[in-house]
């Protein structure tokens, strides 16, 4: 079974999201890693890039297939982990410590609207 | 949607929770553990492949030669007993139906193997024909397993297990009394071994295989590996529409035969495309993407693209404009909105083990 940490937020698409202050640090989940498979490739936007939520910000590929990623929520793009870029295989070893890019909220009081942890465990055992 | 189909191996497959998905109408494993493990096991080792759903036609009779050399534009007549050949299937226009394999099993029985996807379409063709010669054509599809041992220590591990195959040519068939089939060919370019075996022994087959620290290995490494090195897929860089000189199977056609279905339009078929391999240094190439020249004119499209496991790169199977394919060897892959640099390569990506 994939790991969901509780103190985490997430959403449907298979993204995770944690709150510091008014940014958020956004990756994928333990379960969408285990889904795709073996990572190779790993394309992230510019910082300053705006972006709606459920906006594609970036694109992750495995061997065999390519897949969207959605931005969590509203917000201005601040940060680009680059080094995950060079190694996105690190996300199948530690999809939590493998943060994509970190985003200032547009409203931070939207992300109490994201699925905690039991919420996301039950959207993944019935889809 | 008719229903999915099951191979006798399904339940097994699951037991080792294997990603399943649908493939030519049955439920097949897509992955076991990883596609690069399941890749690197066949390159160094030896991987096992459940192609149960493959098609298994017989042709038995006096006229087996005559016909199959009439069939297939490939050399059947002299082919020796006991090897197989590759052809595609072709009709009058030259457009292909499939692509298969066809082992020479006695001068007046053959077996042909066929793409499960094209099993009915492959039948109502070839018994069309047969009906001018004095043959008689059976499907086994439904009585016959069929598992691919691949790698380079698939021979001995299959001695291992009892069968006399180290002896085999590439290529080679032989018929054992159990009813079992052993045919030393692949769609890997590694060593390996194709075994048709009665439904009801495939079981503890697929087990001694896995006793033996055989890797099971998924579709989705079946693709990598032939990709790899540039073995054609139907769907993908054969169709109905194509013909063989579209499509880099010009070394198939044995245009000095004296007839063969499709030979005379080929007589005189100036080709539309060119197929041709292209590796990236930078992004991976997916089925689909434009495919331009350097000045950014789009000839054609990407067929089949992968990360190639053994490489570390993207590679691409493309089909191009014949006329219009550059010189300058320098192509470019549209992926999203950007164009990456494609190096055009004359030979395979990937040398497999049986071509060294």
């Amino acid at each position: 079974m994939s790991n969901t940490p509780a103190e985490l937020k997430y959403t449907e698409e298979h993204e995770w999201a944690k709150l510091d202050g008014e940014v958020i640090t956004v990756g994928i989940t333990d379960f969408a890693q285990s889904s795709l498979g073996d990572i190779v490739f790993l394309e992230l936007p510019e910082v300053g890039t705006s972006l709606d939520k459920n906006a594609a910000f970036g694109v992750v590929e495995s061997i065999k297939s390519v897949s969207d990623l959605y931005s969590p929520l509203a917000g201005e793009v601040v940060e680009v982990n680059s080094d995950l870029v060079d190694s996105p295989e690190s996300i199948n070893e530690d999809a939590y410590s493998s943060w994509m890019i970190k985003l200032k909220l547009a409203n931070t009081a939207d992300y109490d609207g994201l699925l905690n942890a039991d919420q996301y465990k039950s959207f993944c055992e019935s889809n | 949607m008719s229903k999915l189909k099951s191979t006798i191996l399904t339940q097994a497959h699951m037991d080792l929770k294997a990603k399943m998905a649908p493939f030519a109408g049955y439920n097949m494993p897509i992955q076991y553990t990883s596609v690069k493990d399941e890749t690197i096991a066949v390159r160094n080792g030896v991987g096992v492949f459940d192609v149960s759903h493959m098609g298994e036609f017989f042709v038995e009779g006096e006229q087996v030669i005559d016909f199959i050399d009439y069939l297939l534009p490939n050399d059947y007549r002299n082919l020796a007993k006991g090897k197989a050949v590759y052809s595609p299937l072709l009709r009058e226009n030259a457009t292909i139906i499939d692509d298969l394999i066809t082992y020479k099993l006695e001068d007046n029985k053959a077996l042909i193997c066929v793409n499960a996807a094209n099993i009915q379409k492959d039948w109502d063709w070839i018994s069309e024909q047969a009906s001018k010669f004095n043959v008689k054509l059976t499907d086994h599809s439904n009585e016959i397993s069929l598992l691919a041992v691949q790698g380079p220590k698939a021979c001995e591990t299959l001695e291992t297990l009892g069968y006399k195959v180290s002896d085999m040519p590439t290529f080679g068939v032989q018929a054992l009394e159990d009813g079992t089939i052993i045919a030393r060919t692949g769609y890997t370019g590694e060593d390996g071994f194709e075994v048709f075996v009665p439904n009801a022994k495939v079981g503890e087959l697929w087990k001694n295989l896995l006793d033996k620290n055989v890797t099971p290995c998924g579709l989705a490494a079946r693709d990598v590996l032939r990709l790899e090195v540039c073995y054609p897929l139907y769907g993908h860089e054969l169709n109905d529409e194509l013909t063989p000189f579209d499509t880099g199977l010009k070394w198939t056609i044995k245009m000095n035969k004296d007839n063969f279905i499709g030979k005379k339009t080929l007589e005189s078929y100036t080709p539309k495309f060119k197929l041709i391999k292209l590796a990236l240094d930078k992004g991976i190439p997916r089925e689909g993407y434009e495919v331009l020249n350097t000045s950014g004119e789009v000839l054609g499209k990407v067929t089949s693209g992968t990360m190639s496991v053994t490489l570390g790169q993207g590679v691409a199977l493309a089909l191009v404009d014949a006329q219009k394919a550059t010189a300058d060897e320098n192509y470019l892959i549209r992926i999203r909105k950007n164009d990456y640099p494609a190096k055009y390569l004359k030979k395979p990506f990937v040398v497999g083990g049986n071509k060294k």
